[in-house]
C-alpha cells in the first residue's frame, strides 16, 4: 500500500558509487598484460641497468634479490602497478646515493628504449617518463 | 672435418659450461669458451677450488665414488651480475683416468625471477591486506546503516529488495526544548552531549533488541521486531524505552544541562528497504513510524505514550492508563495510552 513508489534498489555490478565517480580506469600495468607482461620489461631493464657504464656502479655491491625487488617495485609504481611510494619514501631511499642528472637521464633513455622494445605506445610511455620525470628532483643532488 | 674435430667444435660453442677434470686433484684438464666465459681467471691445470672455494669436496668425492654423481649450485659475480651456476659432476674415464665431466647451467635466470616473483608477492599480499582492511571499514560503515541480514542479501545479490514487516513496534524520542537549548550553548557542547545519549540509547537499544533506524538531529527512532520477526516486540520497545528514560534521569543528576524527552510507542506494519541509488540509505517507514511520530506528541515530559496495539502486546511488567484519543489513522479518534513500568514505579518516578 505504501510501497508502490519503491521498487528494487539495484546497485549493479559495482556496487555502490559515488554522485559522478566514473567507471576506474584501467592502470597501465593491467593495460599491458600485468604481472606477466611487466615482468619482462622488468628483467629486461634491469639488464641493460647492470650492463650501463653510468648508473650500472650504483648497484656494484648490492644484492641481486635486492636489486629485482627494487626494479619491481619501480617499474609497477610507474606502470600503476601494485607499489607506490611516496615523495619523502623515495628521497630517504636514494639520499645516500650521488645521482647526478647525467644518471638520471641515462636510466630515463634506458627505460624509454626497454618500453618501446615491449611494445608500450609512444603515448603510454610519455606517461610513463612523465611520471618518473616527476620523481627528478626527489632523487637528484 | 672429423667426427672428434666436430665434436669439440660443438663442445666449445655451446651454452652450457663445459669442464673435464682430473678427479684425483681436481686440476681443469678442458673447458669450453662458455665455461671459460664464466670463470676467465680458471687456466687448464688449475684447481677447481681455487675457483670454487665454498665447494664441499668430500661430498663431491663421495657421490662421485658412488653413485658416480654430484650437483650442487655456485653463485657469483660476473662483472656487476650476480650469476648462479647449476654444477653437475659426472664421473668418466678418460684413456683408463678417471676424470669428472662437470656441466654447468646458468640458472641466474631463474634465480632472478624467483627474486621478482618474491617481490611482486610480498606487494599483492601487502595490498591485499589493505584492501581486506578497507573492505572491513565499508561493511562496518554499511552495518551501522542497515541490518546484516539486508546487508549480507545486497553483498549476495546486489540488490535489495524492500520488504514488509507486520508487526513491529517502533519508538520515537525528541527532546523539550531543543530548539532552544541549540542557542544557548556551543554546537561542541549540544554535539557531544547528543552523542553520548545517543550511544547509551544504542546500546540500550542492542540490550533489548530495540535497533536505532534513524537520528535526526533531536529525533531518535528505533525499531524492535525488524528484520528478524519476534513475538515480544512490544516488550523490547517498551524496555528500551523505560530504559532511556531512566538512563536521562541518572544522567541529569549528575549533569549541568538537563535532557527531558517525550517517547512515542506505536506497534504496526512498516516497510524496510534501501532507498536512494547513489546517496542510499536504509530506512524504515509507514504507519507504525508515523503512528509512533505522533504519539509522542501527546507525552508529557518523561512520559512514554503508546497506541492500543502496542499496549495490547504488553505483559503485566508495564502498566497502561488511557490518556486521551488521537486519530493516528484516518479520521477516527482512537484512545491513546500512558505506559510505565510496573516494578520500577516504586522506586523511581517515571
Amino acid at each position: 500500500m505504501f510501497a508502490e513508489d519503491y521498487q528494487t534498489t539495484d546497485f549493479g555490478d559495482e556496487g555502490p558509487r559515488g554522485p559522478g565517480e566514473e567507471r576506474m580506469q584501467k592502470s597501465l600495468f593491467e593495460k599491458y598484460g600485468g604481472f606477466s607482461v611487466v615482468s619482462k620489461i622488468v628483467l629486461d631493464l634491469y639488464d641493460r641497468l647492470l650492463d650501463d657504464d653510468d648508473v650500472g656502479p650504483f648497484f656494484d655491491e648490492i644484492d641481486m634479490a635486492r636489486i629485482v625487488d627494487h626494479q619491481t617495485k619501480f617499474v609497477s609504481s610507474l606502470m600503476g602497478g601494485p607499489a607506490s611510494y611516496s615523495d619523502e619514501q623515495i628521497r630517504r631511499m636514494h639520499a645516500h646515493l650521488e645521482i647526478h642528472q647525467l644518471h638520471f637521464d641515462k636510466l630515463q633513455s634506458l627505460l624509454r628504449a626497454t618500453l618501446a622494445d615491449h611494445g608500450v605506445a609512444p603515448g603510454d610511455q610519455e606517461a610513463i617518463l612523465a611520471a618518473f620525470e616527476a620523481r627528478r628532483a626527489l632523487v637528484t643532488g | 672435418m672429423t667426427i672428434a674435430a666436430i665434436n669439440e667444435q660443438l663442445l666449445r660453442a655451446i651454452g652450457v659450461g663445459v669442464a673435464l677434470l682430473d678427479l684425483e686433484t681436481l686440476r681443469l684438464r678442458f673447458c669450453n669458451d662458455t665455461f671459460r666465459g664464466w670463470f676467465g681467471e680458471m687456466e687448464v691445470g688449475s684447481n677447481l677450488l681455487e675457483q670454487f672455494g665454498d665447494l664441499d669436496v668430500e661430498a663431491l668425492r663421495a657421490a662421485l665414488t658412488s653413485e658416480g654423481r654430484y650437483a650442487t649450485e655456485s653463485t657469483f659475480r660476473l662483472r656487476r651480475r650476480t650469476m648462479t651456476v647449476a654444477m653437475d659432476f659426472n664421473r668418466a674415464l678418460d684413456e683408463d683416468e678417471p676424470i669428472a665431466v662437470l656441466v654447468c647451467q646458468n640458472i641466474s635466470r631463474i634465480k632472478e625471477l624467483e627474486s621478482m616473483i618474491d617481490s611482486y608477492s610480498a606487494m599483492v599480499e601487502r595490498n591485499t591486506r589493505e584492501i581486506k582492511r578497507e573492505k572491513e571499514q565499508v561493511e562496518k560503515l554499511l552495518l551501522n546503516m542497515m541490518p546484516r541480514s539486508v546487508y549480507e542479501e545486497y553483498k549476495t545479490f546486489g540488490i535489495v529488495t524492500p520488504r514488509l514487516y507486520d508487526p513491529v513496534s517502533v519508538v520515537c524520542i525528541d527532546f523539550i526544548g531543543f530548539a532552544e537549548m541549540v542557542t544557548e550553548h556551543e554546537p561542541a557542547v549540544i554535539v557531544s552531549e547528543l552523542n553520548d545519549i545517543y550511544t547509551a540509547f544504542d546500546r540500550i537499544g542492542e540490550q533489548f533488541g530495540c535497533a536505532r533506524i534513524r537520528a535526526v538531529g533531536d529525533l531518535y527512532i528505533g525499531v524492535a521486531g525488524l528484520p528478524d520477526p519476534t513475538e515480544d516486540h512490544a516488550q523490547a520497545a517498551a524496555n528500551a524505552a523505560i530504559r532511556f528514560m531512566r538512563y536521562l534521569h541518572q544522567r541529569n543528576a549528575s549533569h549541568p544541562i538537563q535532557w527531558s524527552c517525550r517517547v512515542g510507542i506505536a506497534s504496526g506494519p512498516v516497510v524496510g528497504s534501501v532507498v536512494g541509488v547513489q546517496k542510499y540509505i536504509y530506512d524504515v517507514f509507514g504507519p507504525a513510524v508515523i503512528y509512533a511520530s505522533r504519539l509522542r506528541y501527546m507525552a508529557e515530559p518523561m512520559t512514554i505514550t503508546g497506541n492500543g496495539a502496542v499496549v495490547a502486546a504488553l505483559d503485566n511488567q508495564f502498566s497502561a492508563t488511557e490518556a486521551g484519543t488521537l486519530a493516528l489513522s484516518g479520521e477516527s479518534e482512537e484512545p491513546v495510552f500512558r505506559i510505565s513500568a510496573e516494578q520500577m514505579r516504586a522506586g523511581q518516578e517515571l
